[in-house]
């Protein structure tokens, strides 16, 4: 079990992290393992970017309406999970990254991933999936002047970031079955997951293109009533 | 793949399924109907991408389906099923308080966050319920008409959305004039740790890597091709990490036992 309760060692953590641990876990998996072990060094990398991030948050001062916010549209996504067919994870993610910026898209997304799968079956998986949900929100978050300006922008990149999703998850597929990267193997899983991609895709366009607007509005209304 | 040897394989999958069944009985058919469909298209893929080794079983396209290419696709669905099966008992027993318990220390904040969603999630469920009963008073409600039943949902979710925000900001004001963020949070919890788990966790990770050093010997080679060598250190590596595997299955029926035993003696 960690424990990183107090603050200094969460500030050691955010600096050793990314420079040190990081380079260091690709060296050692680069020199010592053989290419059988992909699997350990990106499940290792993967872990170690989420605590990066969460100690990160841990630091700043999010302030609690931002704080319950966050976890408001998190429950909102796991509803949203049940709907049949349609995921409005992605979209809900992203309109919330780009009213609220990207380090709320980024727990939006993982912490929804994380929460609905324990209704969906927690697996190995799991961290991708925060990671991948939580990049879809954070680099919404960095490009949201753009995004709030043009709206055919924002729907692009909600038709980009469902084909990322499954780039990144069939990343995650190819080196479970295999261990070690197979490009056949990526290409057979990229094609099976095609119906996937596309529903992903559709249903963002479709979130994004109805929900952007009336979501959009009550965010920023509470947004200038409260000051988050 | 973690250590490409079937026999640990085998033996991790027998005591997910034996777990698995123990606790839910055969009761649910599909899914065990479902992972060995899933197990059965994965051993499949294998020989159709991978052409290594030289027992050539026939040919389609100009390219061999080979033995060995086979026999590792079916060691590696047979991890994958296990995993499954270990993933589900594991959402059965750890729930999602036990969880928080965990990540309370890690990150506070980050907790905070989880813990409030999990509230709301049935709350939320019950009011669409309720605002979809609204609107089906108020008269718009057609079930046979497609678009507008989409209007319908969208109409529900749209006021959904609405109602979960103003909930949320009524709940961090009344956080903020209770003082949250002043001093430090303070949390209850169910579970504690002592040190009989302490001791339990160390033994099991000494197993583990005695079972780790003694099979490090590879006995299992897949290509070019398939051979199998035991020595006298990787069975007993196996019969080490066979007591891992059948660890949890133990417990539940040491628990079960007691249970019975306690309900005679009323």
């Amino acid at each position: 079990m960690i424990v990183i309760k107090n603050s200094s060692l969460r500030n050691v953590l955010r600096i050793i992290i990314p420079f040190i641990i990081m380079p260091l876990v690709v060296l050692i998996g680069a020199i010592f393992l053989n290419e059988k072990r992909h699997l350990f060094i990106s499940l290792g990398l993967v872990f170690l970017s989420l605590i990066f991030f969460v100690s990160g948050v841990e630091k700043k001062n999010l302030g609690t309406r931002r704080l319950v916010m966050v976890s408001v549209m998190t429950a909102l996504c796991v509803v949203g999970r049940f709907i049949p067919f349609f995921q409005p994870i992605t979209a809900i993610t992203v309109i919330t990254a780009i009213y609220l910026g990207g380090e709320s898209g980024f727990l939006v997304g993982a912490s929804s991933a994380f929460l609905s799968n324990f209704y969906f079956g927690q697996g190995p998986w799991t961290p991708f999936q925060m990671l991948a949900w939580g990049l879809v929100g954070l680099i919404a978050g960095h490009l949201s002047n753009p995004l709030l300006k043009r709206k055919w922008l924002l729907i692009l990149y909600g038709i980009l970031a469902g084909v990322l999703y499954s780039f990144i998850m069939d990343v995650w597929s190819t080196l479970w079955y295999n261990g070690s990267f197979n490009f056949d193997l990526y290409k057979v899983s990229l094609m099976t997951a095609i119906p996937h991609t596309a529903i992903y895709s559709i249903s963002n366009f479709i979130f994004l293109y109805i929900c952007a607007d009336p979501i959009g509005k009550k965010l920023s209304r509470i947004k200038t009533k409260y000051g988050i | 793949m973690f250590c490409g040897d079937g026999i640990i394989y085998l033996i991790s999958f027998l005591g997910a399924l034996s777990l698995y069944l123990f606790r839910n009985g055969i009761n649910n058919p599909k899914t065990h109907l479902s992972s060995f469909l899933f197990f059965l298209i994965l051993t499949i893929i294998n020989p159709l991408v991978s052409h290594n080794g030289v027992t050539v079983l026939f040919v389609i396209n100009n390219s061999p389906i080979t033995l060995e290419a086979l026999i590792y696709g079916f060691f590696a669905s047979i991890l994958i099923i296990s995993v499954l099966y270990w993933f589900r008992t594991f959402s059965q027993i750890m729930t999602s308080d036990k969880l928080l318990y965990i990540f309370d220390r890690f990150s506070p904040k980050l907790a905070l966050i989880i813990s409030m969603s999990l509230r709301y999630i049935p709350l939320f469920g019950r009011q669409i319920k309720k605002i979809n009963q609204c609107v089906k008073a108020l008269g718009s409600y057609n079930e046979e008409n497609v678009i507008d039943k989409a209007k319908l949902y969208l109409k529900t979710f749209s006021a959904m959305v609405t109602w979960t925000i103003e909930n949320g900001i009524i709940t961090a004001e009344s956080m903020d004039a209770r003082g949250y963020g002043v001093g430090k949070r303070s949390r209850y919890s169910n579970y504690f740790f002592s040190f009989p788990d302490v001791i339990f966790i160390l033994l099991t990770f000494v197993l583990f890597m005695f079972s780790v050093f003694l099979i490090r010997n590879k006995s299992f080679e897949f290509y070019p091709s398939f051979s199998v060598s035991f020595s006298d250190e990787s069975i007993i590596g196996y019969v080490l990490y066979g007591i891992i595997a059948f660890v949890p299955l133990f417990i539940e029926v040491k628990e079960e036992l007691k249970w019975k035993y306690l309900k005679l003696k009323i």
